[in-house]
């Protein structure tokens, strides 16, 4: 879909919706996992991605400070997500032999061959 | 098992809407014009039309090309380096119970040709259930398959992927960033496809979708049935899309009478994509003549095609596109499931005011199609490259003359015989005539 055509609240409401979804997922993993994480870093990206310009390279108007705001936040969550995710993979990477079985266990394909 | 049919085709751009107020050309309304004088001007305006038709014809050409393009390359890539795709397993699926590793060619010619009746068939009754569904406006079920299909798609089928990539390339991966990055992909991509997203991405799916369906049937279809298959389906398509009897055609009848865009299919559109849901009574109209159309875009609403004729100048009620979906149920393996969706290209103009926005849509089926010969070739073929290019070429310069037709004869056409009767010809006389003979050349270095 094509921003351009859409009218300010609607781009507002939209950038919105991006952003809550993944929060609303939120809710349902708190019954998962405590603490809460939305898990959706990609959704994320793509908001961010696709309203930026809207929300920083665009002269004003009256929606883009809110569009701004979710933006910002958008980006914040992406943000530690990405540390996040960055951090499980370089310790899992690491310490995968290492771990013995237990690494075996989390491993989704295991390599062939002297790690 | 649920399955559901597509077929494919193509549907003609009208150059009526860019014209504004009366634009009507006689030669679609079918109606002479009233005066001699009116008649000239009609007549000039034709000649414009016609132009303005072309040219937009050939930028759209080109337009689909980048996506075609990028879908085989994807297959191809994948298929070269991923060998789960071309590794024999046995298993087949249940559309294809006969095996094809028999002794004599007799037995193996009559084998896949017993396994392509019975997907077409399939594909036959499909069609008509889907009809069926359509008149009987089960919309809800339609949607609720289309739903199902693509989750599955976009959930079980790139796990699968990426755990072969995974394997192929050596890497270690675990279980919680898998979960994430298939969540991620998964959630995202329903999105983008089912509700509202950004349009290359929507696009981007698209094209994952279709390759990743095109490598479910390379893998899991025997040769000799899928060349056949393939034969076979263009030849369906043609027949379905054309023939007054046809399938197809009464799905399209059905859907211009009751004014409402055929049902919810996944089309590639080159300007924006389009989830055509049922019968949303609640569609903005469009009227051609505004300039500016800020409303929303009936995005999940999706057809192009207005919803009050009168409003129009009457382009788009011409021959729509029926699309199915195709859907095959599970395989016989009870590990994975297989299913694929092929959908209508219905290229039709959207319903746009301004040039630029136009653009041109292609079924997602087509895709499919048009992939899977082009891995195919490049899987099997002896003449390795030099066949695979041969077919990616044929098939281009098929989808250019399909649209070429559809900008003169402006009728529902379907994508796929031309370009897949010239992939055929072409992968069957470069693997056996241009190769061979190339071979010859280079063993006694003879350049020519």
């Amino acid at each position: 879909m094509n921003l351009e055509r859409l009218p300010n609240e609607e781009k507002l409401s939209l950038c919105r919706k991006y952003y809550l979804v993944t929060l609303a997922f939120c809710q349902i993993f708190l019954f998962i996992s405590p603490g809460g994480f939305a898990f959706l870093p990609f959704l994320w990206l793509v908001n961010v991605v696709w309203f930026f310009r809207e929300a920083f390279l665009k002269p004003a108007y009256t929606e883009q400070l809110q569009i701004k705001a979710y933006v910002k936040r958008s980006a914040l969550g992406l943000l530690l997500w990405v540390a996040v995710l960055t951090t499980w993979i370089t310790i899992y990477q690491h310490f995968r032999a290492e771990w013995g079985e237990v690494g075996d266990y989390l491993s989704f394909t295991i390599p062939l061959g002297i790690p | 098992s649920f399955v559901l049919e597509t077929n494919i085709g193509l549907i003609p751009r009208t150059e009526t809407q860019s014209r504004g107020g009366n634009g009507t050309s006689p030669e679609q309304n079918g109606q002479p014009p009233a005066a001699p004088a009116p008649r000239v001007v009609e007549r000039e305006e034709e000649e414009d039309e016609e132009e303005l038709t072309l040219k937009y014809g050939a930028k759209h050409v080109i337009m689909l090309f980048v996506p075609v393009t990028l879908c085989m390359v994807v297959v191809v890539a994948t298929i070269k380096s991923v060998s789960f795709y071309t590794q024999n397993d046995g298993q087949r699926l249940i559309y294809t119970p006969f095996p094809e590793d028999t002794d004599t060619v007799g037995q193996r010619a009559l084998n896949s040709i017993l396994n392509a009746t019975i997907m077409i068939t399939v594909i036959i009754v499909m069609t008509l259930v889907l009809v069926m569904l359509y008149k009987y406006r089960c919309y809800k079920v339609i949607q609720g398959w289309l739903f199902l299909s693509s989750l599955l798609l976009l959930f079980f089928f790139s796990y699968i992927y990426l755990k072969e990539v995974f394997k192929t390339y050596n890497l270690a991966m675990d279980y919680v960033t898998l979960a994430i990055i298939i969540w991620n992909f998964g959630v995202v991509g329903m999105m983008c496809i089912h509700w509202k997203g950004p349009l290359r991405l929507q696009q981007a799916y698209l094209i994952m979708i279709s390759a990743l369906m095109a490598l479910v049937f390379i893998k899991y279809l025997p040769e000799w049935t899928a060349w056949l298959i393939l034969a076979v389906i263009s030849v369906y398509d043609l027949l379905a899309v054309l023939c007054p009897k046809g399938p197809l055609r009464i799905l399209v009848e059905t859907a211009q009478e009751r004014n409402e865009p055929i049902f919810p299919a996944l089309i590639y559109s080159s300007t924006m994509v389009w989830l055509v849901n049922m019968a949303d009574t609640d569609r903005p109209n469009r009227n051609s003549t505004e300039a500016a159309s800020p409303q929303q875009e009936p995005q999940e609403v999706a057809s192009p095609v207005p919803s009050s004729p009168s409003q129009d100048d009457g382009g788009f009620n011409q021959s729509w596109v029926s699309q199915q979906e195709h859907r095959l149920g599970p395989l016989q393996s009870t590990e994975e499931t297989r299913r694929e969706i092929q959908q209508m290209p219905s290229a039709r103009p959207p319903v746009e005011e301004d040039d630029e926005e136009r653009g041109v849509k292609l079924g997602l089926g087509d895709f499919i199609f048009y992939s899977m010969l082009v891995g195919k070739a490049s899987a099997t073929a002896s003449g390795d490259w030099n066949t695979t290019l041969a077919c990616f070429v044929a098939i281009l310069i098929g989808l250019c003359l399909t649209l070429l037709l559809l900008a003169i004869f402006k009728k529902a056409l379907p994508a796929l015989p031309i370009s897949i009767f010239f992939g055929l010809v072409f992968y069957f006389a470069t693997d056996n005539l241009v190769r061979p003979f190339m071979d010859k050349l280079a063993l006694h270095q003879f350049y020519i």
